[in-house]
């Protein structure tokens, strides 16, 4: 399990608080600095991207309400998938973790699906479900079920059955034992399962709404991932690609920095 | 509570030979209320098989326990049980832990918020851990991990304390400390009804002398009693009693019944 303690070693004199972020920020600020100076060797009508034009191009997206609206649509449509896969992964996981039946006749099914990328499933979800948003959300919630699950019931099985034994013997009913002893236990494999799925709810919408957008012929659907197919199929501005490329990507981060903060704060007990 | 183990058996499958093993065989035993009893012995003699069917985490293959003449059927708060390695529920503090039987099994039953929060407070004071309340298990040195798991059995008011090793994992002076601080709560000084009924399972020879009204020895292949040696020292006991000629006779003889099969098992 990802125990995200970095375990720098201390210093006798310690440094400034802004020395290890200082050292992180030199590579990519002297890759950028790089980066502009080769653009400004490149004739003026060029479509090759630069650091000053992307930055117009994000301010100028910005500034239209392009950026925040699509981004807010693909937000919205991981919320959701997210949600239904929450939902299912852990009342399934619980179930399969707890109930050796329940385990084997569903596991098979799971197993089967597994393997089968997200990206395998859009052909059918397409023809299904049409090129708007509830595809996009139905490939979401696929990709989030499996790590959930998984991990949810990994969790569950692994509940020290020590402390089972423990509440039985205090006289505690068995719905209560499953809510104050095994849930909480099982806490860290869910969690971990929740921000792993985030993290390929994430990419999947991407990849989904790049697909639908495709089909779609560049219309109707939205979202970050539709308006990156606009910039490549359409209007060929590599200066948006790239504004959406970053942003994706500190879109990722932030997901998984949030996820991290709350795993902190739902365990307290983890700490130290 | 008296607890009446009558021709109590208990055997498993053993999953590499696919052949019976006996754990427990035949045991006979009688522990009237109020009565200390340790279980000594070498280990795989089931001693710990013999605690669980007690408790009703496990079952008898044949045989029967009874409490006051009724047959165990499964756990209950009635026999409250101190694990080996605690089983402290490592996301709850030192207080919800405490009160974790009383907030959510049989014990508090009948009981309002107020009197749960004043008996865990009690129970807190009991084994003196005022002032780390707020912390979690992880936080506690061995020592305070056991006076936890002592707290909350306690807590649930149970008429038949069930120890396995509780001591064990500690260093030789807190046991020696918690020994004398587990007779005083287990009530020591009071008349004998007034008393809990404890059966308390350790490897120490002398801890289970200085703790006990009866010492059960136990042996193994199969897991049976060997003997039963009533300890006639006077209570309340202290540290002294260990330095007495009886204390030291009483566990020479019990080294005597258990001494083979110790040399056996490191052989």
């Amino acid at each position: 399990m990802g125990a995200s303690m970095s375990g720098a070693v201390q210093l006798d004199r310690p440094e400034p608080r802004w020395a290890d972020p200082a050292r992180a920020m030199a590579l990519p600020l002297l890759l950028l600095v790089l980066w502009q100076l080769w653009a400004m060797t490149l004739p003026d009508i060029t479509r090759a991207p630069s650091p000053v034009r992307v930055a117009a191009t994000f301010a100028q997206l910005t500034a239209s309400g392009d950026l925040p609206m699509s981004l807010l649509l693909s937000l919205g449509r991981v919320g959701g998938g997210f949600v239904v896969a929450l939902t299912l992964g852990i009342v399934l996981g619980i179930a399969m973790g707890t109930n050796r039946a329940i385990r084997a006749a569903i596991e098979p099914i799971v197993e089967s699906f597994r393997p089968v990328a997200p990206m395998a499933m859009l052909p059918i979800a397409i023809l299904w479900l049409g090129t708007g948003t509830p595809t996009s959300v139905s490939i979401v919630g696929y990709a989030a079920f499996f790590p959930l699950l998984l991990n949810t019931m990994h969790g569950v099985s692994q509940v020290d059955g020590k402390l089972l034994q423990a509440a039985r013997t205090m006289g505690v009913p068995g719905f209560r034992i499953l809510r104050k002893v095994v849930l909480p236990a099982s806490l860290p494999s869910i969690l971990l399962g929740a921000r792993l799925a985030m993290g390929v709810a994430w990419t999947a919408i991407i990849a989904a709404e790049l697909a639908v957008g495709a089909k779609a012929g560049g219309g109707g659907s939205g979202g970050i991932g539709a308006m990156m197919f606009i910039f490549y199929a359409y209007s060929i501005d590599l200066n948006g690609i790239v504004v959406c490329m970053i942003v994706i990507g500190l879109v990722a981060l932030a997901i998984d920095r949030l996820f991290r903060l709350a795993e902190r704060n739902l365990m307290p007990w983890k700490q130290q | 509570m008296k607890l009446r183990l009558k021709n109590v058996s208990r055997s498993f499958n053993d999953p590499r030979s696919l052949k019976r093993t006996l754990a427990v065989s035949d045991v006979n035993l009688d522990i009237e209320t109020g009565e200390f009893i340790t279980i000594v012995g070498p280990s795989g003699c089931g001693k710990s098989t013999v605690m669980n069917m007690i408790a009703g985490l496990d079952t008898p293959s044949s045989g029967s326990i009874e409490i006051d003449g009724v047959p165990v059927t499964g756990p209950g708060a009635d026999r409250g049980v101190m694990f080996q390695d605690y089983a402290l529920f490592p996301w709850l503090t030192v207080e919800q832990n405490i009160g974790f039987g009383l907030r959510n099994g049989t014990p508090g039953d009948g009981l309002s918020r107020a009197q749960v929060e004043a008996r865990v407070r009690e129970h807190i004071e009991l084994v003196r851990l005022s002032g780390s309340e707020a912390k979690f298990p992880s936080q506690l040195s061995g020592g305070m991990r056991q006076r936890v798991a002592l707290a909350r059995l306690l807590a649930n008011g149970p008429d038949v304390l069930l120890m396995d090793e509780p001591l064990g994992a500690l260093d030789a002076q807190t046991r020696l400390i918690l020994q004398t601080e587990l007779l005083r709560i287990w009530g020591e000084t009071a008349p004998q009804a007034g008393r809990k009924t404890a059966v308390f399972i350790t490897h120490d020879i002398e801890e289970a002398v200085f703790l006990a009204d009866r010492v059960v020895v136990m042996s193994r292949h199969p897991g049976r009693i060997r003997d039963v040696i009533p300890v006639d020292l006077p209570r309340p006991r202290d540290e002294h009693v260990r330095a007495t000629p009886r204390f030291g006779q009483l566990a020479e003889e019990i080294w005597g019944l258990i001494r083979d099969e110790a040399y056996e098992a490191i052989a």
